[in-house]
């Protein structure tokens, strides 16, 4: 239940045993189906959410209706709306499983608890934040700069298995380009293969 | 748009468990997962719901796997039965509310087995100490989630915890059954709530109540 909690902590720092076995207290072990939304625009977000099984994505909604997808998390990615859950503002966004899906969810009081007991806790949030920071710049010059067919390529060279398991339209939504354009551009580079 | 929570009722083919079923169906603001293992009991509570609600009611015949979806887990099994209880959903409890809503009676209705210091609901949070236990529900009939209008008044419920925000999502629960929350203090005072309790139902056996019977604190208007 907490394995690819475990991995990832691991990546960035080293837990002595008792330190992991500690981390289980602060997680609340969340189990959803597929379509059950964790967090609705407009309510408070308490959780950062971590994927231990399934698919979610993140999306807001514009004036108009239309669904823009901010993020996806597969095994072993996190997924919150940061400004509602660090801040206490009502969530922008919406947070909903694409896969029936196995979470661990770490409220704001839980974090600040486990920091204080596992210091290395704050080491490991700390590089994680970092590396977040460093895709969100990549991404904001990928969909400034490049071509739908460019995006699509960046995305199979980073990303492929969220080719695979997302939908096709909120894959596009989370390019910011419309269905069409996404099919027709799988079609250019299934040709050119 | 607060997103809408899922309630796991473990026992929810008792008496108090179907009972609060239906009244929650009823309200339709929470998604509900039923838990029993007497599976034709359960077919028939959720044919029976789907009736009265567009509310989602999933049924489970496991507690683990029920609790482990659920936000608020319901333990509508009897006193006896919640170390077993506890000991399946402990894992997948962690940092979520649990409701004890038991009176640990005697076999003889005219004590409680636990001691003065300490009741059912405090027993349960030792057994689940990273589960956030709060005690609702003891101090009202499974009848009364039918007519929580008794007498013309609406019946108290009275809630104890230790955790705010824990209670203050409780009371919600409680006013969508149909009852008016009083929050009575922290999770010792179920030592009082559990022996309330007692009496009440000592007083309905002796005075042929029915079962349908309640509590209403009387004060001056605040």
């Amino acid at each position: 239940m907490y394995k690819q909690l475990t991995e990832n902590i691991r990546e960035r720092v080293n837990l002595s045993e008792k330190e992991e076995d500690s981390l289980k207290k602060y997680f609340m072990p969340k189990k959803i189906r597929k379509r059950q939304y964790i967090l609705n625009a407009g309510d408070k977000c308490n959780y950062l959410t971590f994927v231990e099984k399934g698919l979610l994505r993140s999306f807001s909604t514009d004036d108009n209706g239309h669904e823009h997808v901010m993020q996806f998390a597969l095994e072993g990615w996190w997924i919150s709306d940061m400004a509602s859950f660090l801040c206490g503002d009502d969530a922008i966004y919406n947070i909903e499983a694409l896969e029936d899906s196995e979470l661990l969810m770490l409220s704001l009081s839980s974090m600040d608890e486990m920091m204080e007991r596992i210091p290395k806790m704050e080491r490991y949030f700390r590089l994680l934040m970092q590396s977040n920071i460093i895709a969100l710049q990549r991404r904001i010059r990928v969909v400034q700069t490049m071509s739908a067919e460019q995006i699509y390529l960046k995305l199979m060279e980073v990303n492929p298995e969220i080719l695979n398991r997302a939908p096709q339209q909120h894959i596009a939504s989370y390019m910011g380009i419309t269905p069409e354009t996404l099919s027709r551009v799988r079609k250019q580079v299934s040709s050119k293969k | 748009m607060t997103t809408t929570k899922t309630i796991a009722i473990v026992g929810a083919t008792g008496n108090m468990g179907s009972a609060i079923a239906k009244s929650l169906a009823k309200s339709g603001t929470y998604r509900l997962l039923l838990m029993a293992t007497e599976q034709d009991k359960l077919v028939t509570l959720k044919t029976e719901l789907a009736k009265s609600t567009k509310a989602e009611v999933f049924t489970i015949s496991c507690a683990r796997e029920a609790s482990w979806e659920a936000d608020i887990i319901i333990v509508a099994t009897p006193y006896e039965a919640e170390k077993e209880v506890a000991d399946k959903i402990r894992e997948v409890a962690t940092g979520k509310i649990v409701i004890s809503i038991s009176n640990p009676l005697n076999s003889s209705y005219n004590d409680l087995v636990t001691s003065s210091h300490t009741s059912a609901a405090e027993e349960l949070q030792k057994l689940l100490p990273y589960s956030k236990v709060i005690k609702t529900f003891n101090t009202t009939f499974a009848a009364d989630f039918i007519t929580p209008l008794i007498d013309g008044k609406t019946a108290d419920a009275f809630i104890a915890g230790n955790n705010g925000d824990a209670v203050e999502t409780v009371s919600e629960v409680v006013k969508a059954a149909g009852f008016n929350p009083i929050v009575a203090g922290d999770l010792s005072v179920s030592r009082t709530l559990e022996r309330m309790q007692l009496l009440l139902i000592q007083l309905a056996m002796k005075n042929n109540y029915n079962w349908l019977a309640g509590w209403k604190i009387l004060h001056n208007q605040v």
